[in-house]
């Protein structure tokens, strides 16, 4: 194969803001394509909109839900709207159902994600600069070695942990959530190439004449000019972080320190099992208060989520 | 250079502290745990014992285990394939025209990855359980009878949906922006020589994708090795068998049968299976 391996910044900067620009710039036009819509373009347009509505059905079962109570959830079509509508008693049942439980876990969320994606975001950063600016013996097998560990399957390493946090005392604490969810080799990955293309070397070494630290470099110099790799960073470690379930499930025994995915997960064991009280108005009005933030983050900084994604997988 | 080692090191301090803490140590715990064996010995509680590879012997004899690892290779060979097709699909048909109704496809299809697993699986199933499906309200009022997504002959199925659902945008989306990549003068030669759009497909983007195809194919392969949340969120709602994904298997035999030495072993096994599987490709696409 010739293509030559993309760096991030090139699918990051280049091809998506490319792929936003006005219609048409830079764009193959097939031969098809200049002879006008034919049976091609009809067929290409059902695919997409099969598509479409497939990504869209759960999101079309979660906002029709949240807008019925539990007997309309069983009595009226799944995927449409009925009236009454009871959109505002089901955002006030959910948050005081069970003294409120779900606000604490929306809380917990936060917690959770906001300090783990600053603190491996920031262990990144500097960790990333020591790939990126220094040589020291090693290097290339250490960074190898940490970059192989991606690949080690998340429940060969999840267990293992719980059993060491167990020794430790550090089950059902919040610590036991955060402190494993800061190692991140991806992000370490991306922080290195991201310091690659941001900081030219001749701008230490101009630096260092003018007598500034290496601390001062990184973070008066350097932090600057890192804006997209560190929001990059930042904003996956957070979804994954508010995301995850399989570590916090394995950790937490407290309904107390649950995040909201396992929370949410609770509440449907409860309902699905036998002779629970229904609250399927409550999980649906919950799943989407749950997702709302990162519809909003997708919404606003979706550039840097699929930049940094897809450098993973791109740069060959 | 050399004067700047520990300046290096002290960089590298805080990732590396981190790494050996939750990384290494839990993984070198594992090993020693899994040497371990439950025995025993008179009267009183089992204790203990170190027993070599005994747990790794009984876990290739382990039927269950087994048969879990049977699951996702069938999955493997089938949900993956499907869903890399269809991805690719997509990422050609979003290549070839612009405006704004690519852009919102675009962005529709990625958003389930940016969707919770937990929360997609649990809303999966409300759309897969017996009085809440939407399917089966329609098949009920065609007089067509319903399906029962959640029974065992068909649920890994519903298992591989959720997946496909998930994943298919998040690796459109990637082979999206290998498809930016390509030089435009590839298009125009290949034009000025008469291509039609099948032999630009056939015999430039797909070529071109194919290092970037390399590497989905690797992740989807773990992540199938991975699969969890879907199969446990699913349970309440139906039957589900203990095995239906190794990782289910490990998680009950440690969390609810508290046979930890045991998980240990089927944790280490697991991921010596993904290297042996992922690390042929690994290297190919290293080496390139």
């Amino acid at each position: 194969m010739s293509t030559e391996p993309v760096s991030v910044k090139s699918v990051s900067r280049t091809a998506f803001w490319r792929s936003q620009a006005s219609p048409g710039v830079g764009q193959p036009v097939t031969p098809e394509r200049k002879r006008g819509a034919s049976r091609g373009a009809v067929g290409r347009y059902i695919v997409l909109i099969a598509f479409l509505l497939y990504c869209i059905l759960p999101a079309a079962w979660i906002i029709s839900a949240m807008t019925k109570d539990n007997g309309q959830i069983f009595t009226t079509f799944g995927l449409w709207f009925s009236y009454p509508f009871h959109l505002f008693e089901n955002l006030s049942g959910l948050v005081t159902y069970q003294d409120g439980i779900f606000v604490r876990w929306f809380g917990n969320s936060l917690i959770y994600a906001g300090s783990i994606s600053f603190g491996s975001t920031l262990i990144c950063a500097l960790g990333g600069y020591a790939f990126s600016k220094y040589d020291f013996p090693g290097k290339k097998f250490l960074f190898n070695f940490i970059l192989g560990t991606i690949m080690v399957p998340s429940t060969a390493l999840v267990l293992p942990l719980f059993l060491m946090l167990n020794k430790i005392g550090m089950v059902n604490t919040m610590w036991g959530v955060i402190l494993p969810s800061l190692v991140n080799p991806f992000g370490l990955y991306l922080m290195k190439v991201f310091w690659d293309s941001s900081l030219p070397n001749e701008l230490i070494e101009a630096s260092r004449l003018e007598g500034a630290n290496e601390l001062q470099i990184f973070w008066r110099i350097g932090v600057p000019l890192m804006q997209t790799g560190l929001v990059t960073v930042a904003l996956l470690a957070f979804v994954g972080a508010w995301n995850n379930f399989f570590l916090p499930l394995i950790v937490l025994s407290e309904e107390k320190l649950y995040p909201l995915t396992l929370g949410l997960n609770v509440w449907n064991s409860v309902t699905a099992g036998a002779g629970g009280k229904p609250i399927y108005n409550l999980i649906a009005m919950g799943s989407f208060v749950s997702v709302l933030p990162l519809l909003i983050a997708f919404v606003v900084l979706g550039k840097y989520w699929r930049g940094g994604l897809t450098a993973g997988a791109t740069k060959g | 250079m050399r004067r700047y080692r520990k300046t290096a090191f002290l960089f590298l301090a805080p990732f590396l502290t981190v790494f050996i803490a939750f990384y290494l140590a839990p993984v070198g715990y594992a090993l020693y745990l899994s040497l371990f064996v439950k025995k025993r010995i008179g009267i009183g509680p089992p204790k203990e014992v170190f027993g070599g590879l005994a747990n790794y012997i009984r876990a290739v004899q382990d039927t269950d285990f087994l048969n879990g690892l049977k699951n996702m290779f069938v999955f493997g060979v089938v949900q993956v394939p499907i869903m890399l097709g269809l991805a690719i699909l997509l990422a050609l048909l979003l290549h070839q025209s612009r405006g704004p109704f690519m852009k919102a496809c675009r962005t529709a299809f990625f958003m389930p990855y940016g969707i919770p697993t937990a929360i997609g699986a649990m809303v999966w199933g409300y759309l897969y359980s017996a009085n809440l499906s939407p399917f089966n309200q329609i098949l009920k009022a065609w007089h067509q009878g319903t399906i029962d997504f959640l029974s065992p002959a068909i649920v890994l199925f519903s298992i591989a949906n959720i997946v496909t659902w998930t994943w298919t945008g998040y690796n459109m989306i990637t082979l999206f922006a290998a498809l930016q990549n390509i030089p435009q003068d590839l298009y125009e030669a290949a034009r000025v020589d008469g291509a039609k759009t099948w032999d630009i497909v056939r015999r430039i983007q797909i070529p071109l994708l194919l290092p970037t195809l390399q590497i989905l194919f690797i992740f989807s392969i773990i992540g199938t090795s991975q699969l969890f949340t879907e199969a446990f969120v699913l349970r309440p709602l139906g039957y589900l068998a203990d095995n239906i994904t190794p990782n289910l298997y490990l998680y009950l035999t440690a969390a609810r049968d508290a046979n930890y030495s045991y998980a240990g072993a089927l944790a280490i096994l697991l991921a010596l299976l993904i290297f042996v599987i992922s690390g042929p490709f690994l290297r190919r696409v290293a080496s390139r």
